[in-house]
C-alpha cells in the first residue's frame, strides 16, 4: 500500500470526477489521451508492476467488452467502450492503491457516514484474504478425499463441496466477530477517533478544480450543445 | 470480590438443558485460576456469562447474579463492561479487525473514549510488555498463531481490565507459543488482573495457577487449590490430566500429585515411602511398541528423497529426506511455520515438488493426479469444518469412495460402528458438536481403506475420552499393517503414539529418530522449539540421580 499525501477525501471527489469525464467522453482519440494521462499516474507513484497484476485480471474483461460491442456495432464504439472500461478500472486501482482501508473509513465518518456503517466497510476489505486462505484450505481437503474442485468442469458439478463450507465457515467467522466486537467495545458510545484527517489547502485546491471541471465539462455537454 | 457467580444458571435460547446448572464461584483481585472441564462441560458458557456476553449478546435464560467488578451483568450493558473484564476468545481470526497491530491495539481505547495521549501512553506499555514493538505496522493476519494471540491478549490489556479470561489459549499454539503465553500469564500475574485460563489441557499451567475449577456438565464439580483437586477422585470428568498427575495416579500414589518434575523427584525421595495402595495399581500403558506385522522386507509406503519446495523468495522445504514403512506410526513435530503442512500436502500430490522426489506406495506423486492418491492416502484435517457439506453424516462419509470408486459397504458399516456415528447417520454434520465432527472427519478420511494415514493435529482442543478413543484408533490401524503419519504439537500425545519422531525446522528435517533419543537430545529440541515431556524429564533425572529410598519397581 502506497501513502498518498492527499486526504482520501480529496481522491474521492478526484475519483468521482474522473469517472464522469469518463463516461461521458465519447471519442476514441479523446479517451486514449485520457486513459493514457490516468495511466500515467501509476509512474511517480511507482504503481506500475501492481498495475500490471491488477490489468491481468480486469484485461480479460477489457477485450471481452471490446470484442462485443465490435460484432455488436463497430470498432469505435468498441474502442471507446475497452479503452473507458479500462481507464475507469485504473481509477479505482489508483484510488484503492493509495488509501489504506482505515483511512477511507475515517473519511466516510467525518463526511457524516455512521461508524457501524464504515467499519464493516473496512473489515470486509481486511477479511477478503482470511477467507481466501480459508477457500485454499477447503479446496485442498476436498480434493484430499477425491472430490475434483480443482477445476474443469467436473468442478461445477461439486462446486457445493467448496461453497458450502466457505459460506458456513464466513458466517460463523461473522458471528463469532460479531461477540468479540461486542465484548471490545464497539457499541460503547462516545468513540473516539484518534489522529482525525484534515483538508490542507492542497486538497481544497485539488476539490475546487475538480468541481469546476466537472460543472465545466457538464455545462458544455449538456447545456452549451 | 472481582467475579461472582451466584446460584448461577443458565441456558441458551430454545435449549432445554441448562449449559450452566447453580454454580457458586467466585474471584478475587489478583488470582489466577485455572477453569477446566471437558467439552460441553460450560466452561464457555461461563466465559460468556463473566463478560455479560450473556443474556445480553447470547439472550437465553438467566437465573441467580453474577457480578463483575461490583457490577451486575444482568443490569449493565456489555459496552460498559469491557473495561472491566476482558475476555480472549478461542479463534484468534475473528478477534483481529483492524489493517495494523497498532490500530488492533487502539481499538478498544477509541472506544473507551481515552484521549489520544492516554491512547498513546498505553499503546507503548502494551507492546513493550507483550514484545509487539516490531510488528506495530504490520496486518494481524500475516503474523503466527501465537503472534496472532498475543495481539489479540495486547487488545484486552490495553483496557486494562480487572479481570482477564483466556479459552482456550493453548489449544492451537505451538510448544514455544505456549510457552511465551505462559510465562507472559505468570508476568501479569504480579501486574495487577486477576486472571482466569480456561483449558483443556491442565499440563500448560496448573503448575501455575491458584486454584482449580472444575466443571462437569454444567455443575461445578470441585474448586480448590490444584494439588487438592487432582488428589480427588476425577474418573469420569473428561480431564487431560498432567503426564506426572496421570502416572503416579497409575502407580496408586495416594495424596496431592506432583505438578512439576522437581515436585514429583521430591515427592518419591522425602521417604519413608509414601503408602499406595495396591489395588489401584495398574501397570503403566504399553507405548508405541511396534505391530508384529512391522517387516522392513516390506517396500516403503512413502519414499521421499531431496525434496525440495517454496514459494518465490521463499523456500519452505530445503532438502527433505525419508521414508515412511507399513504399519509404522510417525509424528512429524516443529513449530509453526517450519513446513509441517506444506510436507504432507506433498504427499497427495496436492503440492508438487519443486526438486527432488517422493514415491508414495509405488507412484511417483509429480505425475500422479491428487484424486488418484486419495484413494490410498487418507487425511483428516485440523478443522473438519473444511470438508462438511452434505446433508447426512452417512452421505458425507460415503461421497469420497464413491467419487473414488472404492465403496466397500462392509467396511463403511464397521467405519459408522467404530467412531459411533451409528445414531448420527442421518443427522445433518452441521447440527454436530465439534468432537462429533471430528469423528465424522476420521471416518472420511479411512472411508476408501487408504493405506497411509496422516492426522493432521488430531488432538487439538480435544478432550481425554477422544485422545484415548484416537490411541486406540492408531493402534488398530498398525495392527492392520496401515501406516499413520501425526502431525501435531501435543508431544504426550505423539511420545505415547509414534515411536519415530521426525522434527522438522525451517524446512529441514533436523532429527529422525525414537522419542527418547530425540527429546535427550537438547540441542535439538531447542533448535526446533520443542520441550521435552514431563514424564521424560522425570525419569531422565532419575536416571541421572537414582533416588536411594524409592521403591525400585516404580523404577523399573
Amino acid at each position: 500500500m502506497k501513502t498518498s499525501w492527499l486526504d482520501p477525501r480529496t481522491k474521492l471527489v478526484l475519483a468521482f470526477t474522473a469517472a464522469v469525464i469518463l463516461v461521458s467522453l465519447d471519442h476514441w482519440l479523446i479517451l486514449l489521451v485520457t486513459a493514457g494521462v490516468i495511466w500515467g499516474v501509476t509512474l511517480p507513484l511507482n504503481l506500475l508492476t501492481s498495475w500490471f497484476k491488477f490489468f491481468r485480471g480486469l484485461g480479460p474483461a477489457v477485450f471481452g467488452f471490446f470484442a462485443i460491442a465490435w460484432i455488436a456495432f463497430d470498432l469505435s464504439t468498441a474502442l471507446v467502450a475497452g479503452l473507458r472500461l479500462m481507464a475507469l478500472g485504473t481509477v479505482f486501482f489508483l484510488f484503492f492503491q493509495t488509501t489504506s482501508p482505515k483511512n477511507l473509513s475515517k473519511a466516510l465518518v467525518q463526511m457524516g457516514l455512521p461508524y457501524a456503517f464504515s467499519f464493516v466497510l473496512t473489515v470486509s476489505l481486511e477479511f477478503i484474504p482470511v477467507l481466501t486462505r480459508r477457500a485454499a484450505n477447503i479446496r485442498d481437503a476436498q480434493q484430499a478425499r477425491g472430490i475434483p474442485v480443482g477445476g474443469g468442469l467436473r468442478a461445477i458439478r461439486y462446486l457445493p463441496a467448496l461453497l458450502g463450507p466457505l459460506l458456513i465457515q464466513a458466517f460463523k467467522l461473522a458471528d463469532e466477530m460479531a461477540e468479540a466486537l461486542e465484548a471490545r467495545g464497539f457499541g460503547a458510545a462516545g468513540r473516539r477517533i484518534r489522529q482525525e484527517l484534515l483538508l490542507r489547502a492542497v486538497d481544497w485546491g485539488i476539490i475546487w478544480s475538480s468541481l469546476i471541471a466537472l460543472a465545466t465539462l457538464l455545462f458544455l455537454k449538456y447545456i452549451y450543445h | 470480590m472481582l467475579l461472582s457467580f451466584e446460584n448461577v444458571s443458565y441456558r441458551y435460547d430454545g435449549m432445554e438443558d441448562w449449559a450452566l446448572n447453580e454454580v457458586n464461584l467466585t474471584v478475587a483481585e489478583g488470582e489466577y485460576v485455572l477453569v477446566a472441564g471437558a467439552s460441553g462441560s460450560g466452561k464457555s458458557t461461563f466465559c460468556r456469562l463473566a463478560t455479560g456476553l450473556a443474556p445480553h449478546f447470547h439472550g437465553g435464560d438467566l437465573q441467580g447474579r453474577v457480578l463483575v467488578d461490583g457490577l451486575d451483568t444482568r443490569e449493565v450493558p456489555v459496552s460498559q463492561l469491557f473495561g472491566h473484564v476482558g475476555l480472549v476468545f478461542q479463534n484468534t481470526d475473528a478477534q483481529l479487525f483492524n489493517r495494523t497491530v497498532e490500530e488492533e491495539l487502539g481499538f478498544g481505547l477509541e472506544g473507551l473514549g481515552l484521549e489520544p495521549a492516554e491512547i498513546k501512553k498505553r499503546l507503548q506499555w502494551v507492546s513493550g510488555v507483550l514484545k509487539l514493538g516490531p510488528f506495530l505496522d504490520r496486518s494481524p493476519h500475516q503474523l503466527s498463531g501465537g503472534e496472532k494471540q498475543r495481539v489479540v491478549l495486547g487488545a484486552i490489556l490495553s483496557l486494562r481490565p480487572r479481570l482477564l479470561l483466556l479459552d482456550e489459549p493453548f489449544a492451537h499454539l505451538d510448544p514455544e507459543g505456549s510457552e511465551v503465553l505462559r510465562s507472559l500469564l505468570n508476568t501479569l500475574r504480579g501486574e495487577g488482573p486477576a486472571v482466569v485460563v480456561v483449558e483443556h489441557r491442565l499440563q500448560e499451567v496448573v503448575a501455575d495457577v491458584d486454584r482449580l475449577v472444575l466443571f462437569h456438565q454444567g455443575r461445578l464439580a470441585a474448586d480448590g487449590p490444584p494439588r487438592q483437586v487432582l488428589g480427588q477422585e476425577l474418573t469420569g470428568y473428561g480431564l487431560n490430566l498432567p503426564a506426572l498427575v496421570g502416572l503416579f495416579r497409575n502407580w496408586g500414589l495416594d495424596g496431592p500429585p506432583p505438578l512439576t518434575t522437581m515436585e514429583a523427584i521430591q515427592l518419591l525421595a522425602s521417604g519413608p515411602p509414601r503408602r499406595f495402595s495396591q489395588t489401584k495399581r495398574t501397570k503403566p500403558r504399553e507405548e508405541g511398541s511396534p505391530p508384529s506385522s512391522l517387516n522392513s522386507n516390506d517396500a516403503p509406503v512413502v519414499e521421499i528423497q531431496d525434496l525440495w519446495f517454496g514459494f518465490p523468495g521463499q523456500p519452505v522445504l530445503k532438502g527433505v529426506d525419508f521414508s515412511l514403512w507399513p504399519g509404522e506410526c510417525a509424528a512429524i513435530l516443529g513449530r509453526n511455520g517450519s513446513g509441517k503442512t506444506t510436507l504432507i500436502k506433498h504427499l497427495n500430490g496436492l503440492l508438487k515438488p519443486s526438486r527432488g522426489r517422493i514415491m508414495v506406495l509405488g507412484r511417483d506423486t509429480r505425475v500422479t493426479k491428487t484424486h488418484e492418491l486419495a484413494r490410498r492416502v487418507g487425511f483428516a484435517w485440523q478443522n473438519p469444518n473444511d470438508q462438511l457439506f452434505q446433508t447426512s453424516v452417512r452421505e458425507e462419509v460415503l461421497i469420497g469412495p464413491r467419487i473414488l470408486k472404492a465403496y466397500d459397504p462392509p467396511w463403511c458399516e464397521r467405519l459408522f460402528e467404530r467412531f459411533g456415528l451409528g445414531p448420527l447417520l442421518d443427522r445433518s454434520p452441521f447440527r454436530m458438536s465439534e468432537g462429533e465432527k471430528k469423528r465424522v472427519s476420521f471416518a472420511t478420511a479411512l472411508a476408501a481403506q487408504p493405506e497411509l494415514v496422516i492426522l493432521d493435529e488430531p488432538t487439538a482442543g480435544q478432550d481425554e475420552p477422544f485422545r484415548r478413543e484416537l490411541g486406540g484408533l492408531i493402534r488398530e490401524l498398525r495392527e492392520e499393517g496401515k501406516t499413520v503419519l501425526l502431525v501435531t504439537h501435543d508431544l504426550e500425545f505423539a511420545a505415547e503414539q509414534a515411536p519415530r519422531w521426525l522434527v522438522l525446522a525451517e524446512g529441514r528435517i533436523l532429527a529422525d529418530g525414537t522419542p527418547e533419543r530425540i527429546m535427550a537430545d537438547s540441542r535439538t529440541m531447542a533448535a526446533s522449539g520443542l520441550r521435552p515431556t514431563q514424564c521424560f524429564e522425570f525419569f531422565q533425572r532419575l536416571r541421572e540421580k537414582p533416588l536411594e529410598n524409592a521403591h525400585e519397581d516404580f523404577l523399573a
